[in-house]
């Protein structure tokens, strides 16, 4: 039984608030609320793949997570003079404003979803037939990926979110703290409960992540 | 304070992250190791940890970037003034680029080698068309020419090899070298078989030139060789 001891060290070092980032971040945004556009355009380049991840891993569909980053990005272009750099880095920031928009998304999309379920169980044998409903995206994802993906959207919002934020986008606990707006021991126990509750799908499921 | 299998699952994402305290740790593994259950769950969330961290970032669709910036900078406008008028020069900065340029120019050395071009002593009426085409006539000419008298060279030191082989193949006793003159000829006269054609005569005659060519320029089949392979002199 080997602990993961150098995770803590590892996650500082890949977490995305590195000193040079957040330096240029602030600068970038400095930079588009006096005008410049290819700063805005730079800022867009830099965090869309990590914003539509974590909306992807939230929704688990393509169309809606492209949607939901568009939507992050225009909220995040409107209200960019709110930001505050003295009160966590952009990318944080950001973070936080994708969280609030998905939790909304996810409320909107609720009795959707329950109606959309209903008719999943009724139609299971062709979900199985056409291995899943998005053919493209099992091109895009691997096996396990699509494994991880499918047992995440099983989990609850709360540590869905938790559990995304932490092992998929690497960001450290006071972080997550931050973008969730929670005390930091409710972060540690959604989190954990998060991975119990997915390791236990996964095992339904008969994968074994390693 | 021994721990309990409730301690175990409310600390395990704590002990996985590394964030225990040596104590805490002891504890832990000493509980860990002595129940099964727990030692596996945690194994399990270790390697779900493990595997998560492992998972690579799904790719961004390419218009999404596009979509994004149109809706927030609106539709893309052309630049005006020098950054329009330069900003073509951005994409010349790579690495594909930079292939095709060094493509291009190794191209464009070749050709202009081969086009006559002196770059030891380069001079700009060496680039004007008619010079071009007057220096790659000159240069195609001069190839073509080398090359027939190298396959000429050629063929003459083939036919040299087999008129020896043919030599060596021949008997060597003397009686048998002496020439066998037809009983009823007189001299001057023919034997009754018909002269060579004039095309072999022709053919006969262009091998002497060539031999005689080749006794000129290599040292080693000499001039008297040749002479006598001919049964003529050469001077």
């Amino acid at each position: 039984m080997a602990p993961c001891n150098f995770w803590g060290k590892l996650v500082t070092v890949a977490g995305f608030e590195a000193d040079d980032t957040l330096e240029q971040d602030a600068q970038l945004v400095q930079q588009c609320l006096q005008g410049d556009g290819s700063a805005w355009e730079e800022l867009v380049r830099r965090h869309t793949r990590r914003i539509f991840n974590i909306c992807y891993r939230f929704t688990g569909n393509g169309t809606e997570a492209e949607d939901l980053s568009q939507d992050v990005f225009l909220r995040v272009y409107r209200t960019l003079g709110s930001y505050r750099s003295a009160h966590g880095g952009f990318a944080t920031w950001m973070t936080s404003v994708t969280r609030n928009l998905l939790i909304d998304h996810y409320r909107r999309t609720k009795r959707d979803r329950i109606t959309d379920s209903l008719e999943d169980s009724m139609t299971v044998v062709e979900n199985k037939e056409s291995s899943g409903r998005r053919p493209d995206q099992q091109l895009l994802l691997g096996e396990l990926s699509s494994q991880v993906q499918t047992a995440l959207t099983k989990l609850s919002p709360e540590l869905r979110e938790a559990v995304i934020l932490r092992d998929l986008q690497q960001l450290e606990y006071n972080e997550i703290r931050q973008v969730l707006d929670v005390p930091e021991g409710t972060v540690k126990s959604r989190i954990n409960r998060g991975r119990i509750e997915l390791a236990r799908i996964l095992q339904q499921m008969g994968v074994r992540p390693s | 304070m021994t721990w309990t299998c409730e301690h175990i699952e409310a600390r395990l994402s704590d002990y996985v992250d590394g964030l225990l305290s040596p104590d805490e740790r002891h504890e832990f593994d000493v509980h860990a190791n002595s129940c099964e259950n727990c030692s596996e769950m945690v194994a399990s969330i270790s390697h779900l940890v493990s595997g998560l961290h492992n998972l690579e970032q799904i790719e961004t669709p390419p218009r999404l970037v596009y979509s994004i910036l149109n809706q927030t900078l609106g539709p893309r406008e052309a630049k005006k003034g020098w950054r329009g008028a330069f900003g073509w020069l951005g994409g010349l900065a790579s690495a594909r680029f930079a292939y095709y340029g060094v493509s291009v120019a190794a191209t464009m050395l070749i050709l202009l080698t081969a086009a006559g071009f002196s770059w030891r002593k380069p001079k700009l009426a060496d680039l004007s068309p008619v010079s071009i085409y007057h220096n790659a006539d000159r240069q195609a000419h001069l190839v073509y020419a080398r090359s027939t008298k190298f396959v000429s060279d050629l063929r003459v030191v083939y036919e040299i090899q087999s008129r020896l082989n043919k030599d060596n193949e021949l008997p060597t006793t003397p009686e048998s070298n002496v020439p066998q003159s037809s009983p009823g000829k007189a001299p001057g006269s023919t034997d009754g078989t018909r002269p060579a054609t004039p095309r072999q005569q022709n053919r006969a005659d262009g091998l002497g030139r060539e031999i005689q060519v080749l006794a000129s320029e290599v040292p080693v089949v000499s001039a008297q060789f040749c002479g006598r392979l001919l049964g003529r002199r050469i001077p």
